[in-house]
């Protein structure tokens, strides 16, 4: 069967200012899968990431070279809204970013300003989001309360709710357990293995064994460029790369 | 370890004695005029105008005037300002025109008072023809301490957290919407605290209205925007220098201080109340 790529980089080319964070990054990520994005520190992981739903818009001198495609549709291109973009490609930060709203309207408040105005439609979505996220549960009696009073396992599972609101086709998401305990990190994995039926999600980890468990593709990348791209079974077990296998085992990095 | 916590006690000391002579220095002169002024103070003053060649009855009509003009201040300045910051941190670039634009805000704030008068009559009661009014004293007041509220909703608006506009524009929220559904409420609190001080600064300038819109007597309230009003500071001005009962009118004097002051903080309790209403349910 042919396979459905969702979301291709080719040859792209990224600088802040004069230095250059990614150079050449070719990669097709393939639809309702999950693919891991590793590497040490500083390679570019995040870079990558936050160019695919054009965040890195708003950092003043960056530039960008090579094509990155929605579906067929360069999400660069001059007449390209980067607000649609970002409807279609939701994202997940390292550090959980409620609002200082109430959980309830934490939810509700992009779909409402893209237009939904329903209230039996919001309220479906909002159970729909907190159940995706695995929170509906915890919260269901605590709606109305600010979301600054959840713990940050729960913040972040709201985030990932609010991100599913906006029935996005993909979902990035930057290091989204990295903040949080084993209980809340193992929630988080579980869920995503629920979401990725629905959703095309792109995790950047520094964790190789949520790598390993979680995703069914891995690229890795080192100083901007990347150096492997594989299914994950192959990177961990026997990559082609020497200096893949050398990051896996921890012989640097 | 023991001479390190002798120089912190000293240190909070010293911090406590500055604060206790400036709550002094500041109780004195609250004293001294409640001390000067409060016989002064009857419904009569509150309430009439002044009679008998200012020199009986009271000062309603200066009340009404300079909580017009200070109202009408920050209608003008409040709008004004909130855009201008809202424009330097969220939309202009961090180049050439921010910085010029910012050198001129200061520059604004350190102009004497004295010269926005003056361009206030040049400009509003002159050439745009508004005459000596409310609307000209307003608008006046209103660039005086536009400054002052420009410098308060920036430094509110860059305390937002940047994760705040991220979050919200990662969800495809437009930027336009983040900034009026996310950054400014969250920005409230610290703009209204800009709002407070401009208000303060408002009602008790002399200069600025002087040309622009303060009658030397009127006894009845203005009809219009495009009236001359009386107002507070230059009434106790005209009584103190231009009078020629100056020494008889030293209680109408000190009483009019009183009413100006308390205004002043009366205006700033209300803001001060409002803020802390916002910021009861913004926590981060
Ligand atoms: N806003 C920025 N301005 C200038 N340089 C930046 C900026 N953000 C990142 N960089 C640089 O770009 C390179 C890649 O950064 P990036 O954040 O993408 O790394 P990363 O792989 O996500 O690292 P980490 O695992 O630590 O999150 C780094 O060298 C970093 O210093
Ligand atoms: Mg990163």
């Amino acid at each position: 069967m042919e396979k459905d790529f969702i979301v291709r980089t080719k040859n792209v080319d990224f600088f802040y200012g004069a230095f250059r964070a990614l150079s050449d990054v070719t990669v097709d990520f393939e639809k309702n899968k999950v693919t891991a994005l590793i590497g040490p520190s500083g390679c570019g992981k995040s870079t990558l990431l936050r160019l695919l739903n054009r965040m890195n818009d708003l950092i003043d001198g960056t530039r960008v070279e090579g094509e990155i495609l929605l579906e067929g549709r360069n999400i660069y291109a001059p007449d390209v809204d980067p607000v649609e973009i970002r409807q279609r490609i939701g994202m997940v930060f390292q550090k959980p970013n409620p609002f200082p709203k109430s959980i309830y309207n934490n939810i509700t408040y992009a779909p409402k300003l893209s237009g939904i105005v329903d209230s039996e439609e919001i309220e479906a979505l909002v159970e729909e989001s907190l159940r995706q996220a695995v929170l509906w549960d915890e919260v269901k009696d605590i709606l109305t309360k600010s979301a600054m009073t959840l713990s940050g396992g729960q913040q972040q599972r709201l985030c990932i709710a609010r991100a599913l609101a906006m029935k996005p086709d993909v979902i990035l998401m930057d290091e989204p357990s990295s903040a949080l305990d084993p209980i809340s990190t193992a929630k988080i994995e579980e869920l995503i293995d629920t979401l990725k039926k629905h959703y095309t999600i792109i995790i950047v980890t520094h964790n190789m064994q949520q790598a390993a468990r979680i995703s069914e593709y891995t690229g890795f990348f080192y100083l901007g460029k990347l150096i492997e791209f594989n299914a994950t079974e192959k990177i961990f077990t026997n990559p082609d790369v020497k200096q893949t296998e050398d990051y896996i085992t921890g012989r640097f990095g | 370890m023991r001479s390190r916590y002798f120089k912190q006690r000293l240190f909070f000391g010293a911090v406590r004695l500055s604060a206790l002579v400036i709550t002094l220095a500041l109780l004195g002169i609250l004293a001294y005029i409640l001390a000067h002024g409060f016989r002064a103070i009857t419904w009569e003053f509150l309430t009439q105008s002044p009679t008998d060649s200012m020199t009986k009855g009271g000062i309603m009509p200066a009340i009404v005037g300079t909580l017009y003009l200070t109202v009408g201040a920050i209608l003008v300045a409040l709008p004004l300002g909130v855009v201008s910051a809202i424009f330097l941190t969220e939309y202009a670039k961090q180049g050439a025109l921010s910085r010029i634009i910012r050198v001129g805000v200061n520059c604004l704030a350190g102009v004497p008072s004295v010269v926005f008068g003056l361009f206030g009559l040049g400009f509003f009661v002159v050439f745009l023809k508004f005459g000596s009014s409310i609307l000209a004293g307003a608008l006046t007041l209103g660039i005086l301490i536009l400054p002052t509220i420009i410098g308060a909703a920036e430094e509110a608006l860059k305390a937002v957290p940047q994760t705040f506009r991220e979050a919200s524009l990662a969800l495809g929220v437009s930027k336009w919407n983040t900034i009026f559904r996310i950054v400014l409420p969250s920005a409230l609190p610290g703009i209204l605290t800009g709002a407070i001080l401009g208000v303060g600064r408002a009602a008790g300038e002399t200069a600025p209205i002087m040309f622009t819109a303060a009658a030397f007597f009127t006894a009845v309230l203005p009809k219009s925007i495009f009236d001359e009003v009386m107002a507070l500071p230059y009434h106790i001005y005209v009584l103190a220098t231009a009078g020629t009962h100056i020494e008889e009118t030293r209680p109408l004097q000190y009483g009019t201080v009183l009413v100006l002051i308390a205004l002043v903080l009366g205006i700033d309790l209300i803001a001060i109340i409002m803020r802390s209403m916002f910021r009861r349910n913004k926590r981060w």
